[in-house]
C-alpha cells in the first residue's frame, strides 16, 4: 500500500535571542490510509510540531531543516506554495486542537464557521454550504443542530465546542486528520464521549488519524500503531498491542509504568 | 467513625458564587450541602468533574472563600467562627498545593525566598537558621541547596510543584489540601510527585485532603473517596470499596470513562465494530 503520509528526515528548530532550539530531530515515519497512529509524547517531546509541520502551520520562528520532507498524495508539503496548501487544508486534511474555545472564532456563530469551510473550498451556494454544515453538526451529535447553528461558542460546553471543532475538520471528508490533544482538556466522561465519535466517524469517512497525545490510555482505546517520542527523536514505533504488551525502548517502558491505571479488581 | 478521632468535620456546607456580568446577578450555587469527616492521618480524595464544586469545597475549608451554610469543625475548633489573628495563626495548621505551580509561585522570588517566608512570616526561624530550615525542606522534597537562588522559570514543572510543596510544609502543618495537584504534569513526573506526596503523607503523619478529577490517580493515595457531582456527595465510601463495589450510577460512569490502558481491553473501538 502507498503510504497516505510519509514523514522523512523531519528537522525543525525554533529560533530565539537565545540561540536555536531543536524540537524535531530526524524523525521519520509514515501513515497508511484508513489508519490511526499515535504520536506520543510529554510536553516538549516535539509532538505538536510534527503536526504543525504537516499543515504548514508553523510559527514564523521555526526553521525546518534540510533534507526534510512530507510526502502526502504524492506530493512534498514542505516545498509546496501556500496557495495550493490552503487548497489542502480542509479539503485533503485537517487540523483539530486541544482546546476549541481558542480555536474556534469567538464572534462568529458556530455554524458559519462549519459552513465556511465549504464555502473557501469553492461551495457558491451559500443555502447548499448551510444545510451540509447542518448534516455534519447533526452528525457529530450537535443536540438541534438547526437551531444550535445559530449558537455563539461560549454558549457551548467543551464537549460541543470539540464537537463543532470535529465538524469544520471532517465537513470535506479529509483523507488526514491530525488530532492535537483533541481530548485532554475534557472531564473523563466527555472524553469518552468524543473519543467514540472520532472512532465511529473515522470507520464511516475512512480517513486516516494521526493522534498526538501524551495519554497512553487514549492510546491504548482508540489506536492501531504508535509513535514513540522523546527530546525531538522518535525512539520506538510499534503497533499498540506490541507497544503496551512488549515495549522495546526503556522511555516507553518509563511511560507505561507511569501511567496511571485503574485497578478494578474487588 | 469515631468523630473524636476526626481532624476535620464538614457539616451542610454550602458554598454560593455570585456571578455579576450583564443583566441580574446571578447566584450559583457551588456545593449544595455536603458533609465529610476526615480522621486524623487519613486522605480523603474528593473526586469529581469540573463544575462539580469540589474546588469550592477545599477553599471554604482553607477559609479561602465564604461559606453560605454549614459548619466546619477543626480539631473541635469552629473553623467558621475564627477571625483575624487566630485565624492567622490557625492557617499554620492548614496548608495547600495548587494545581499550577506557575501561577501560585512568585516570579520573581527565588526558591529560597518562596519556601523561606512562611517560617519568618510566622516566626518559626530566625537569621541563619531560616536558610538552613529550607535547604532541609528542599532536600525532604528531593531538591538542595543547589536550587536556593533559582527562579521559578527555571525550573520544570515537577520541580516547581517540588518547590510548593516544600512551602507548604515549612510551617509543619498536620493538613495539607492538594488541589489538582498533579493533574498538569508530564505521566512520569505525576507519578514521582505522587509517590513523594505518599512519603511525605507518611514520615510527617499528615491528614490530606486531595481533589482530582481522575479516579486512577486518587486510587494510589486515598484512604476514603468521595464523588462529587452538581454540587453534592453523590457516593462516599472507603477507597477499596468504591473501586470494588460503586454504588451510584455517576460513579460507575466515571470509573467506565477511564481507559484501561490495555488495547486488549479497549472499550471504545472494539474488534468487533472495528471492521
Amino acid at each position: 500500500m502507498t503510504p497516505l503520509l510519509s514523514v522523512e528526515s523531519l528537522r525543525v528548530a525554533y529560533g530565539s535571542p537565545a540561540g536555536e532550539r531543536r524540537a524535531v530531530d530526524d524523525v521519520s515515519f509514515s501513515i497508511n490510509p484508513g489508519e490511526i497512529v499515535a504520536l506520543v509524547g510529554e510536553s516538549g517531546s516535539g509532538k505538536s510540531s510534527v503536526g504543525l509541520a504537516t499543515m504548514g502551520i508553523l510559527p514564523d520562528n521555526a526553521r525546518v531543516g534540510p533534507g526534510s520532507a512530507i510526502r502526502f498524495e504524492g506530493r512534498d508539503l514542505l516545498t509546496l506554495p501556500e496557495p495550493a496548501m490552503r487548497d489542502l487544508r480542509g479539503r485533503r486534511m485537517a487540523m483539530v486542537f486541544q482546546d476549541p474555545a481558542a480555536a474556534l472564532n469567538p464572534v462568529m456563530r458556530v455554524g458559519d464557521q462549519v459552513a465556511e469551510v465549504a464555502l473557501v473550498h469553492g461551495e457558491r451556494d451559500k443555502r447548499k454550504a448551510r444545510d451540509t454544515a447542518i448534516d455534519m453538526l447533526t452528525r457529530v451529535g450537535l443536540p438541534d443542530a438547526a437551531t444550535q447553528f445559530r449558537a455563539w461558542p461560549h454558549e457551548l460546553s467543551g464537549g460541543m465546542r470539540q464537537r463543532v471543532m470535529l465538524a469544520i475538520a471532517l465537513l470535506l471528508k479529509p483523507a488526514l486528520v491530525i488530532a492535537d490533544e483533541p481530548t485532554s482538556a475534557l472531564d473523563v466522561t466527555i472524553q469518552a464521549q468524543v473519543l467514540r465519535l472520532l472512532v465511529e466517524l473515522q470507520r464511516e469517512f475512512g480517513m486516516a488519524v494521526l493522534f498526538i497525545t501524551h495519554d497512553l490510555g487514549v492510546v491504548a482505546e482508540t489506536c492501531d500503531r504508535a509513535l514513540v517520542m522523546q527530546r525531538g527523536r522518535l525512539v520506538e514505533s510499534a503497533s499498540v498491542d506490541a507497544l503496551f504488551h512488549a515495549p522495546q525502548h526503556p522511555y516507553t517502558r518509563e511511560l507505561l509504568a507511569a501511567m496511571p491505571r485503574l485497578d478494578r479488581a474487588p | 467513625m469515631n468523630p473524636s478521632a476526626s481532624l476535620v468535620s464538614v457539616r451542610d456546607l454550602r458554598v454560593v458564587h455570585q456571578r455579576a456580568g450583564f443583566g441580574p446577578v446571578r447566584h450559583v450555587v457551588a456545593v449544595d450541602g455536603i458533609s465529610f469527616d476526615i480522621a486524623r492521618g487519613d486522605t480523603l480524595a474528593l473526586v469529581g468533574e469540573s463544575g462539580s464544586g469540589k474546588t469550592s469545597a477545599a477553599r471554604a475549608l482553607l477559609r479561602l472563600i465564604e461559606t453560605a451554610g454549614g459548619s466546619i469543625s477543626y480539631d473541635g475548633i469552629d473553623l467558621l467562627a475564627l477571625r483575624g489573628e487566630q485565624l492567622r495563626v490557625h492557617r499554620k495548621r492548614m496548608q495547600v498545593v495548587f494545581q499550577d505551580p506557575y501561577s501560585s509561585l512568585n516570579p520573581r522570588h527565588s526558591v529560597g525566598m518562596i519556601v523561606g517566608e512562611g517560617l519568618v512570616v510566622h516566626g518559626l526561624a530566625h537569621g541563619a537558621d531560616v536558610e538552613q530550615r529550607v535547604v532541609q525542606l528542599l532536600e525532604e522534597v528531593g531538591l538542595g541547596a543547589d536550587d536556593l537562588q533559582r527562579l521559578p522559570r527555571e525550573l520544570s514543572g515537577g520541580q516547581r510543584q517540588r518547590v510548593a510543596i516544600a512551602r507548604a510544609l515549612a510551617v509543619d502543618p498536620e493538613f495539607l489540601v492538594l488541589d489538582e495537584a498533579v493533574s498538569a504534569l508530564d505521566v512520569t513526573t505525576q507519578a514521582q510527585v505522587l509517590a513523594l506526596i505518599a512519603r511525605l503523607r507518611d514520615s510527617r503523619k499528615l491528614t490530606c485532603l486531595f481533589i482530582a478529577h481522575n479516579l486512577a490517580v486518587v486510587q494510589q493515595v486515598a484512604t476514603n473517596i468521595a464523588v462529587m457531582y452538581r454540587g453534592r456527595i453523590v457516593e462516599q465510601a472507603p477507597a477499596a470499596q468504591l473501586f470494588a463495589q460503586p454504588s451510584h450510577a455517576y460513579t460507575r460512569a466515571l470509573l467506565d470513562a477511564v481507559p484501561a490502558g490495555d488495547p486488549r481491553q479497549r472499550r471504545i473501538r472494539t474488534p468487533t465494530a472495528a471492521t
